[in-house]
């Protein structure tokens, strides 16, 4: 098959598809390259660069889009590439299926296949091909880089012989892929990094960055972002407003904030309000990630560096890969590549559109004259979700039908206990003499409300119980009591050592029991 | 006028007990129930002095001065790990004063018989004996029930806790013994029993009273001697209970209704107590007290794998790394004395924001509530100490799971084997943690002496050694 690239027409976009090593790379797959003249200038490679990677140079676009049979590009195409694209050739570029929904619709009549870069799934296979991640990880860094070329300070803290000068301090909301690479390349130049992300699982992540995370006082549940293919959900309000507060707290003190957090196909959250912009110090920075979804802080002029009254300059540039066109474009043709060695799997020039493939059929939006968004969703989950305590769930006249039988159980159990204590008591009683029975329900009595009081006594308190029971089983010294005064010596003698060591007992039990409840603290 | 005050005091002090052993529901409102029972027990032991117990007053309150000095001597020195000696050297206590009083009863009796044979006039009698007095026929014969009753039962946990005391101190051999014969002699000591109650119903003589004692204290001798160390939990609430009943039953035959009240107060509490351990062991009250465990029910399954060793340096990375630890400690932290050191690595791992919490299961030591009690001497929060129930749900999210001295209550065999000896009773499931460090002494199987598949677990770890030892060494690296 021939691949053909040709220069991106998008004003400003530096990037290309396509590199000399890439190009070689393809070729070993069976397939044939062409580029459009002066494609890779802006990216700093030269049409001898690709001629000696045995690539064909062609001058115009529309050769190129009538030689190519799959055409690779960066962005998506604009109206003039639509109407280049013909049937049978096949499209590989971001193409947003929400955003350019109209583009997609068309092509897909055409019978055009188009395949998005940023549909390519979150599994561990198609991770050579994630694009989206590959320029987040540039945007992450461009982003510090771009913070610090518009911060008046250091960000590493120095002692000099010229005085003290103390780190930045530098937040980063939301630790996805790029806002991990803005940790790492902000901790590396020796800034204080602090980072937040609404999914706590990702703390580990961030503190293996050598960043701080920043924790909610806050008690839910958060989706865990297993469920939505590694990405973040919307939280709920409640969530929203005490993570604002935290915001709100910590903005005086922060000189640099980068702003990451997206939602796939949603408008940016704000999440740096006014106020806390306001709230910073003169000569603080905020690069927002999120500017091109309407930014984190409504504040941001996308494609635009701004400086409010009081000097916080706020960076909303949306082509952070495009200003390091070489590297960028250097892991995207990388990326494609990856991308055609899984479309190739015999390596013979042969592309094998395998829609039975969750990688491909993801990526692929429109394929043999139908549009295929949404895909169904991958056999594999992108993510192992955390296992969650699994509940049989009963339903609701099961759960009633076994609370009747319980209930009927215990009722037949209490009865005939009952009935068994009963009869029991009533046998005694006709036997026994009246004056034995007044003592005798006395007794029962005790009995039945020993049995209620106890069940009620904490586990841990089991030790101070039994100390206790024994001080007060001791009350046996009123019989002995009652007994001293009458009578033989021998009375009295036994009479006198049950009492005294009746008393050891009393004070014995009821001291050590104090002294074990005083040592009960809580944290 | 004084009885009517006395009563009243004896009905004001059984509430108050009621409210001392409702108290310890919690442990707040615990410290205030103890002072319940303090007034309770005053005020039952002053209306007794002002009212019936007539004369010798003085040397009454002399001896309970006397006998409190001492109890306060040994209350304040004990060693929180001694615990259980003491409880149950207190309860041989309270046995030993029921055979008493039961004699006692026993000789007013026969005083007051004799002065009646006598035709003496018997006003001037003591309030006990003029009590006696008044009896019918039919309510002697009960008496000489009761007070035999009371007898019996003061010697038997007279007897069985001055043993149950040598075991847990370690002055009696705490292993499983019985003369040749087994429960032949219980059988024949209770049969004894049964026939000098019939003899002392119909004669009331002295001496099938004095045989019974004898063949009481034997009972008491013979059963705890049988019965091993790790099931010393069921037998000291079990005594519990007993000193409980005994006082019930002497309380029947002196007529003292508060006696009853808190003799059964007690006695339901131990019972309770039994019942719980006995459940937590999955074993019935009667096994534990007939003793020992059974042989295997069957082949047992073999264990596989081998038990790997581990150093303090690698307990300290993996403690360094983990999140949430839970501790489950045994009768072996409470022999090495190993409290302190354990309450020491729960500040710093607690202080590096770690989640540190503790196990415990219900029989673990010797005592009810054991452990709870030592981790609180060692100033270990109450509120970081759960139960079984509540956190063996909680295993599968925990990093660390650290056993020290425990080993039959965490044996993954009582769920998987079900020819286990211990088949069926519940467990701590520390197995389902990311890791498992166990700390224990040498390689020997526990009380049981059944193997723990535990420790041939993949993610299973032992580190050897004395467990203050092992934990000093650990403290020096963390």
């Amino acid at each position: 098959m021939i691949i053909g690239t040709p220069k991106e027409l998008f004003e400003g976009e530096n990037r290309v598809a396509m590199t000399p090593a890439s190009a070689k790379e393809l070729q070993k797959l069976g397939h044939s390259c062409v580029i459009e003249t002066k494609a890779g200038q802006a990216a700093g490679f030269s049409d001898k660069d690709y001629k000696d990677a045995g690539v064909e140079v062609v001058k115009t676009a529309a050769a190129l889009w009538k030689a190519a049979e799959i055409v690779a590009k960066v962005r998506a195409p604009n109206e003039s590439e639509m109407k280049r694209l013909s049937a049978d050739q096949t499209l590989i570029s971001f193409f947003s299926p929400v955003a350019d929904e109209a583009k997609m619709k068309s092509a897909a009549r055409k019978g055009a296949t188009v395949v998005a870069m940023e549909m390519i799934p979150r599994i561990s296979r198609a991770q050579k091909m994630d694009a989206l991640s590959s320029m987040a990880n540039i945007a992450g860094y461009r982003a510090v880089i771009e913070a610090g070329n518009n911060f008046p300070r250091f960000f590493t803290g120095q002692i000099t012989a010229a005085g003290k000068v103390p780190p930045a301090k530098v937040l980063v909301v939301g630790a996805g892929v790029a806002g991990l690479a803005a940790i790492g390349t902000s901790t590396s130049l020796g800034a204080i990094t602090y980072a937040f992300d609404v999914r706590p699982e990702v703390a580990e992540q961030v503190e293996s960055m050598g960043a701080e995370f920043v924790y909610l006082d806050f008690e839910e549940e958060q989706a865990d972002g297993a469920s939505s293919g590694g990405y973040a959900s919307v939280s709920s309000p409640e969530f929203a407003a005490a993570q604002l507060a935290k915001f709100r707290e910590i903005a005086p003190d922060m000189d640099i904030v980068i702003t990451t957090a997206l939602i796939p196909n949603r408008e940016a959250p704000e999440l740096w309000t006014e106020d806390m912009v306001k709230s910073m110090k003169p000569g603080s920075v905020i690069v927002d990630l999120a500017a091109e979804k309407g930014g984190n802080c409504k504040l941001t002029v996308m494609d635009e560096k701004i400086v409010t009254d009081n000097g916080v300059t706020i960076i909303g540039y949306t082509d952070f890969p495009s200003r390091m066109a070489a590297q960028s474009s250097t892991l995207y043709a990388t990326n494609i590549r990856h991308l055609m060695t899984d479309l190739t799997p015999e390596k013979d020039g042969v592309v094998d559109h395998d829609m039975e493939d969750d990688v491909i059929r993801g990526a692929t939006i429109a394929h043999a004259k139908d549009v295929t968004f949404p895909p169904p969703p991958p056999k594999i989950q992108a993510i192992a979700a955390q296992p969650k305590a699994e509940v049989v769930e009963l339903t609701a006249e099961e759960k009633r039908a076994a609370e009747v039988a319980a209930f009927k159980a215990q009722t037949k159990q209490q009865v005939t206990l009952l009935a068994v204590g009963a009869a029991l008591l009533l046998g005694v009683g006709l036997v026994a003499p009246a004056s034995f029975m007044q003592h005798f329900i006395v007794f029962v009595l005790a009995i039945f409300v020993g049995f209620q009081v106890i069940w009620g006594v904490a586990h841990s308190l089991h030790t101070p119980l039994m100390a206790v029971t024994n001080a007060i089983s001791s009350i046996i010294i009123l019989g002995a009591l009652m007994q001293i005064g009458s009578g033989s010596f021998l009375v009295i003698l036994l009479a006198a050592l049950a009492v005294f060591m009746t008393g050891i007992n009393i004070f014995g039990g009821f001291l050590v029991t104090r002294r074990m409840l005083a040592m009960f603290q809580k944290s | 006028m004084e009885f009517g005050f006395t009563t009243a005091a004896y009905v004001v002090a059984a509430v108050l007990f009621i409210l001392s052993l409702g108290g310890l529901s919690g442990q707040e409102s615990a410290k205030r129930a103890v002072w319940y029972g303090i007034v309770g027990m005053a005020l039952a032991v002053a209306a007794t002095l002002i009212g019936p117990g007539s004369g010798f007053w003085l040397l009454s309150i002399l001896l309970i001065a006397g006998g409190g000095a001492i109890g306060y001597q040994l209350a304040t020195r004990v060693q929180m790990t001694q615990m259980p000696e003491l409880v149950a050297a207190m309860h041989s206590l309270v046995g030993l004063a029921a055979v008493f009083v039961g004699f006692i009863a026993h000789f007013e009796m026969g005083r007051v018989a004799a002065l009646v044979a006598a035709g003496v006039d018997l006003s001037d009698l003591g309030t006990f004996a003029a009590l006696i007095a008044k009896k019918t026929s039919v309510e002697l014969g009960i008496l000489r029930v009761e007070l035999f009753l009371g007898i019996f039962i003061g010697a038997i946990t007279f007897t069985g806790s001055v043993i149950a005391y040598g075991k847990l101190a370690g002055k009696v051999d705490s292993a499983a013994k019985k003369l040749p014969g087994g429960h032949l002699h219980n059988i024949a000591a209770a049969a004894v029993a049964v026939i000098t109650l019939i003899w002392y119903f119909n004669t009331g003589g002295f001496f099938p009273l004095f045989l019974m004692t004898l063949a009481a204290l034997f009972i008491g001798y013979h059963l705890i001697m049988g019965i091993g160390g790790a099931d010393m939990p069921v037998v000291v609430s079990m005594l519990n209970s007993y000193s409980g009943w005994a006082a019930a039953a002497i309380g029947f035959s002196l007529g003292n209704d508060l006696l009853i009240v808190v003799g059964a107060l007690v006695g339901s509490s131990g019972a309770i107590l039994s019942y719980i351990m006995c459940k937590a062991m999955n074993r019935s009250f009667v096994s534990v007290i007939l003793g020992g465990f059974g042989g295997p029910a069957g082949e047992q399954m073999a264990v596989e794998g081998e038990q790997i060793a581990i150093e303090a340096d690698g307990v300290a990375t993996a403690l360094e790394e983990a999140d949430s630890v839970v501790i489950i400690p045994g009768y072996g932290m409470a022999v090495a004395q190993a409290q302190q050191n354990v309450a020491e690595l729960t500040r710093r791992l607690r202080a590096k924001g770690k989640t540190v919490r503790f196990a415990i299961h219900p029989v673990a030591g010797r005592l009810p509530g054991h452990m709870n009690v030592l981790l609180a001497e060692a100033k270990v929060p109450y509120d970081i100490v759960m139960e079984m129930d509540e956190i063996n749900e909680d295993f599968p999210d925990t990093d660390v799971a650290i056993v020290i001295g425990s080993n039959d209550i965490v044996n993954p065999a009582a769920q998987d084997d079900p020819n286990s000896p211990i088949a069926g009773m519940p467990v701590l499931e520390c197995w389902k943690a990311k890791q498992v460090f166990v700390s224990k002494r040498g390689q020997g199987t526990g009380y049981s002496g059944i193997e723990n598949p535990l420790f041939f677990k993949e993610n299973t770890r032992m580190f050897y050694g004395d467990a203050k030892a092992s934990l000093d060494a650990l403290l020096s690296k963390i």
